[in-house]
Parts: C-alpha cells; structure tokens; sequence
C-alpha cells in the first residue's frame, strides 16, 4: 500500500540566475522521522519552502497525499506545520498570541479578532506553552522582550499547537541548551513513534546541523548546491556520506 | 581653499539661496499704504476683544470647528485605514489578487490626495452650494487619500517572513490579513492619526476663509472688516482648541490589551462607519444633488483659455512650490542655530506655533498690506507656515536628542553654533530632509490655497474659472493641479527612499 504523505517529483527552483534547488525527488512516507542534512546554504530552508507550499516550485510538481498541492484546499494545506529557523512571530504580539496564531486554521475570522483584542481563550495555548517548559510569568509577554531561547520555544509551541500530521522544522534546537533540546526533540518527534494521541505530528523532516541528534531518525537526506547526494536510513550513514555534503 | 561638500547637512541649509530672487522680488514690490494697518494688526494681539457677545460667538464658531473638524478627522481616518489596506502590497499578496489592481487604486488614491481639500470645498461649494455638509465632504475627501498612504507605507514595513509564516498557518484569509496588518495600524493611528485632528482642525478653518463655517469665517469676516482685536480672539481661541485638543490626546493612552476599551473603540468604528455611509447616502440623494450646476456643462462649456497663460501659471505653480519648500527646509534650522540659546528658542517656538496658528490666507492678506501680490509673496507666506510645521518637528527630535556630543564638543572650546550645527543637526539633517519631502507633497498642494488669495498660480485661475462656472477651465486646471501633485510626489518618493 503507498502510504507516501510528500512527494517532490523533479523539483527545481531559480531564483534569479542561481539554481537552489536542482530536479530534486523525494518521497515522504507517512510516521518517517527524516533528518535534513547539508551544509549552510546548500538549500535546506529552500527544499522546506517549496514542502509547504510557501515558495512555488519553478519546475516539478509537489504533490500532498497524492494531490497536486495546487490543488489543494486550505484545510489541506494546514495539516502541514512549519518551525521556520528565523522563527517568524510576530514581535508586537504577547507570546500567548503568537502561539494562538497556530489555531488560526481551525477557526473563524472572529477568533483572530478575538486574539488580536486580547479577549480569547488562551487555555489550549498555555498548555503547548506549558509543554516547552515556557513559564508562566512569560505568556502575555510581547516576543521583542524574550530572550532567544524562549522565542525559539514560542515557535514551537505555535507549531505544536496546530496539531497537524506533518511536521517541518528547520534547525528547531537552535538557541536551546542541551537538557531542553532533549526535551522539545521529545515533544517534536516522540508522538510520531508511539503515536500516543492522535492529532500529533506523525511524520517530520527537520534539518539539522547537529550529528549526536541523528540517532532519533529513520532516515538521513544529505543535500549540496542544491541535489540531494544521499537518501539512506540512518543505520546506513557512514562518515564518507558527511565528506560529500560538508 | 576650502570646498563646500555636499551631505546631509549642507544639504538642509543649502535651499535658502531662494531666498535671493525672493527677497528682490518683495523689495522691488513694497508698498507703504499699509503699515499702519499692520502695525494695528501686531498690537492687536495683545489686546484681543473680549466681552459677552463675542464669547457666545467663540463657543457657537469653536463648536462648529470641532463638528466639522472631529467628525471629518474621524470618517478620514477610518476610511483612510480601509484605503490603505486595500492599497498595500499585503492585501494583494494574501488574497493572491492581479498587482494590476494594486496599481489602479493606488494611482486613484494619488489624484484624490493631489487636491487640495479647499479645492475640493470650493469646487463641491459652485455645485451644491454654501452647506455644512460640505467642509466635511471636502475635508474627507483628500484626508482618506492622505491617510491611506501613510497606512499602506506603514503596511509595507511588513515583514515579507512574517507574511509567508502566517499564511503557511492556512487559516482564512481575512484572519491572516488581519493578524499580520493588526499591529502597524494601531501603530500608525497611534503616532499619526492622532496629529491628523489637529490638520483637520485647520483646514476645518481655512474652509472657513472660504465661507463653509465655523471659526474660519468669523476670522475671515473680522479681517474683511479689519476688526483685528476680534480676529485675535477667534485667532487665540482657536490656539487654546489645538493646544487642548493636544493635551486630550497626549493623555489618552491606547491601551489595546484593556478589554474593554478596545470594544469601546471598536463600536465606535463599526458605528461610524455605518453613520458615515447613511449620512453620505442622505447626502447624494438629498435635495443637494439638484442643486447642481449642470454637469453636462463640463464637456460644453466653451473657453477662451489661453495655452501660453495656462502654462504660465502652470509654471507659476511650480516655482512657487520651490520656492516655499526651500524656505520651509532651511529657515527652521537656519534661524535655530544662529539663535541658540534659551531664551531666543522660547521665542522661535512661539514665533513658530503663530505661523502655524494662523491659517495662510491671513498670514497672506497681512502682508498684503505692504507688498504687491506676486509668486515671491505668496511662497514665502506658504514657506514660513510650513517652516512652522518643520520647526516643530526639528525642535522636538532635537530636544530628545543624545546631548553627549554636543556638550563635548563646548567642552573642548568649540563655538555653541558650530557644536551645535556638528553635534546636534548633523546627527538630525538626515531624518530632517526625509520629512522635509514629505512636507513639500503638502506644500504643493497647498500653493492652491495662496494662489486663490494671492492671485498667483493655477489657485488664481481656478478661483476665477469657477467663478464664471467655466467648466472646462476647472477641468483644466485640476487635471494640471493632479500632474503637478502626481509628478512632485514621485520626486519626493525617490527622494524619500534615498534618505531612509
């Protein structure tokens, strides 16, 4: 039975004269922990934009549980989450509100308007917010006033709280320190293998820079200029594979 | 020999070489029928009229002014927000709409704002006639446009990263347009909308000149009658409306996490916004509209408008711009560093807040009473209002200014005027002339006003067309008045960009 949730058939992306990414194709099957491998620069975000649909491929096709995503409706679309690496809140809205953001999806135009005047319901926020150890004292803090490392969780939990069955993340432990990265990389991908509650994310492609993280993955992707140069599992992975990408 | 070097701050003092032809022009046409009549108009203002009849007036003229004002600054900038959303980039990229669109309502939007809103009054005036109605219909009309494009400006600070994460979220549309555009309007309404009451308040005022009503007119029939002790009632009265009006709102904190002020603010946007369609809808199909001076006159109109004199005044128009907008630049900083000291800046200040004070036209007939009407009078009372308005805005970022340069410098023995030109303008000049192009957007507008008073320019044909309702003549002119608008904005555009 295919059970593939991503496809990229033959992808390639211009912008201006460079090519990023160069007739790339994968194929993400549903519950794969992928890790992202490849140095600075060698089209990592790029690949992870043209995943969720944010940039437009210039050729190939991207296709989510077999559908073009052209094609796609928004409810489609959002079960696709993304942890961006430059993060991407809002810096004007309290930590609370940018983790509501996340619900935008599942509810009405009267929700955001509710978030923006400060008057919805934070519970199920707080709770994401609670699970990435952000304490209390920071929820109605506006983003500007956070240290790196809490912006980092904020972005998480707005992730997290969409609930969705795919999970994008670039670089996700960067400005953690290693007891919480243990943690969130628990919370990003331990409900992918126990499947222990059912909106969790079920399938995840995180880039990494960090090799000691690898050992939480299925399969290891290795990207330079823009090819993919090796796509193995990870008990696969051998030192000349890192040679080639780094 | 030392060699001028052109940067940001010779740049700001460079434009005061208008002051050349300027001051040959005045010289060659001063006059001496009127400095008795001047001389009454400054002693006047120390002993304005005061007594029981007049203060009934005041409050009946100031509450006229604050209706009109108020009401306008209030459609103005509601609509004004609308219109600058649906004239940013945001809007189009969300809703994944043609940029051609983008383009039309954006060049609609600068042809509105091109005229000036005493053009508008005038223009709705011949059509429909002396009405209340009207001062906020012509306020309203340039004020959306104006207000538009400082919201949309401030939309497009929108971080494109921010735009692509909200919309990645796949919520509906009109929730992600209005996550993302959420905090620059607040931010814009709370640091320009708020200055926009006190414009509104003075062109309420200078509409008045014109007959719509309230303090204007008083002031306008007082100097008619060259009762100048009561003009400087309605003048300083009017100074008390625009300090207080300021101190209200310098008060009032917006404070958008306060529950329930935001749906106190909110019902007042949704309820403005449905009185301001029913009253516009009263408005056109109101007996008003017969009123009309027949439209189809505008096409069949026949017009002994001469090419050579239009561009003459065409041209008239563009020196005049240049002219008050040099002023406006390098008076303020000009007369600041050579005055610097405490007690001269109390004076500039004051100096300042009258030129600001007293609307144009006056500023203009007062000097009338001893120079002939000519391009150089009617630029410099433009450039000395707005050198008023520039002022303010120079005094204030200098007052909070970092002081540690300036007072090094003094300490090491340097002149006062020289550490104050290279400790404090140099670090100012830049964020100075940015404003100062933004300024002279206004400036070209407003040379409609001086050019219908001071017979000078495309305000002095536009006066005399509608006059004798020749149509095809306004057309004309407005259409000129537009190309003047659209062209000098682009200028002050690029300018603008190179300097932020």
């Amino acid at each position: 039975m295919n059970n593939t949730v991503l496809e990229l058939e033959n992808i390639s992306y211009k912008y201006k004269n460079d090519l990023i990414l160069n007739k790339i194709n994968l194929k993400i099957n549903s519950g794969e922990k992928i890790a992202l491998l490849g140095k600075s620069g060698s089209g990592k975000t790029t690949l992870i934009s043209v995943l969720n649909g944010t940039i437009k491929p210039t050729q190939g096709e991207v296709k989510l549980f077999n559908q073009s995503f052209e094609e796609l409706d928004r409810k489609q679309k959002s079960k696709i989450t993304t942890i961006w690496q430059d993060l991407r809140l809002i810096e004007d809205l309290s930590a609370e509100q940018n983790v509501n953001c996340g619900l935008l999806a599942e509810n009405n135009f009267y929700f955001a308007f509710k978030n923006l005047l400060n008057i919805s319901s934070f519970k199920k926020a707080h709770k994401y917010m609670k699970l990435c150890r952000l304490h209390n004292s920071i929820y109605d803090k506006k983003i500007r006033k956070l240290s790196g490392g809490q912006k980092q969780r904020v972005a998480i939990a707005r992730s997290l709280i969409q609930e969705s069955n795919i999970l994008l993340a670039d670089e996700p432990f960067n400005n953690l320190d290693p007891k919480l990265i243990t943690t969130i990389k628990n919370l990003l991908l331990e409900n992918v293998d126990k499947n222990k509650t059912k909106k969790s994310p079920k399938t995840a492609l995180v880039a990494l820079h960090r090799l000691d993280l690898l050992n939480d993955f299925d399969k290891v992707i290795g990207i330079r200029d823009g090819k993919i140069f090796f796509n193995l599992k990870r008990n696969n992975l051998k030192k000349i594979h890192l040679e080639k990408i780094y | 020999m030392n060699k001028l070097k052109l940067n940001y701050t010779s740049l700001s003092f460079l434009p005061i070489l208008v002051c050349i032809p300027l001051g040959y022009q005045l010289i060659n046409n001063i006059h001496f029928g009127g400095f008795k009549l001047f001389q009454e108009f400054l002693i006047s203002s120390f002993n304005p009229k005061i007594d029981n009849e007049i203060i009934i007036t005041v409050i009946k003229r100031l509450n006229e002014t604050i209706l009109i004002g108020f009401f306008s600054w209030l459609v103005s900038i509601i609509f004004g927000a609308f219109f600058g959303i649906i004239s940013s980039n945001i809007f189009y990229k969300i809703f994944n709409i043609p940029n051609f669109f983008y383009r039309i309502v954006r060049f609609f939007l600068t042809i509105i704002r091109s005229i000036h809103e005493v053009v508008w009054g005038i223009l709705l005036m011949q059509i429909y006639g002396i009405n209340f109605s009207i001062g906020i219909i012509a306020i309203c009309i340039p004020y959306i446009a104006v207000n538009s494009k400082v919201f949309a400006e401030q939309l497009e600070t929108i971080d494109y990263k921010n735009f692509e994460s909200i919309n990645q979220i796949n919520g509906p549309k009109f929730s992600s347009l209005l996550t993302l555009i959420w905090n620059p309007i607040i931010y814009t309404f709370k640091n320009f909308g708020l200055y926009r009451l006190e414009c509104s308040i003075r062109s309420t005022v200078i509409l008045g000149l014109f007959g719509i009503g309230g303090i204007g007119t008083s002031i306008f029939l007082s100097f008619q009658t060259l009762n100048f002790r009561e003009l400087w009632t309605y003048l300083w009265s009017l100074a008390i409306l625009i300090i207080l009006s300021g101190l209200i709102f310098k008060k009032i904190k917006f404070n958008t996490t306060n529950k329930i002020l935001s749906i106190f603010f909110i019902s007042i946007f949704f309820i403005t916004i449905l009185f301001s369609f029913l009253y516009f809808l009263y408005f056109i199909f109101n007996n008003n509209f017969e009123n009309f001076n027949s439209a189809s006159s505008l096409f069949k109109s026949s017009s002994d408008f001469r090419l050579f004199d239009f561009l003459k005044l065409t041209l008239e128009t563009i020196i005049l711009s240049l002219l008050s907008t040099g002023i406006a630049i390098s008076l303020p900083p000009l007369v600041i560093g050579i005055f610097n000291n405490n007690t001269s800046k109390i004076f500039i200040k004051i100096f300042a807040f009258l030129l600001r004070l007293i609307p144009t036209p006056v500023i203009l007939l007062t000097l009338l009473t001893f120079n002939n009407p000519s391009v150089s009078l009617a630029a410099l009372t433009l450039g000395l209002h707005n050198a008023g308005i520039t002022s303010k805005l120079l005094f204030t970022n200098l007052d909070s200014q970092d002081k540690r340069n300036y007072i090094a410098m003094k300490s090491l023995g340097i002149s006062k005027k020289t550490s104050w030109l290279l400790g404090l303008f140099s670090h100012q000049a830049k964020s100075y002339l940015a404003y100062c192009a933004y300024r002279s957007d206004i400036i070209i507008r407003e040379t409609a006003i001086v050019g219908v008073i001071g017979s000078v320019g495309l305000g002095w044909q536009l006066q005399e067309s509608l006059s004798s309702f020749a149509w095809q003549e306004v057309t004309l002119v407005l259409i000129a008045y537009s190309c003047i608008a659209i062209v000098g904005e682009l200028i002050n555009g690029k300018i603008k960009n190179s300097l932020t």
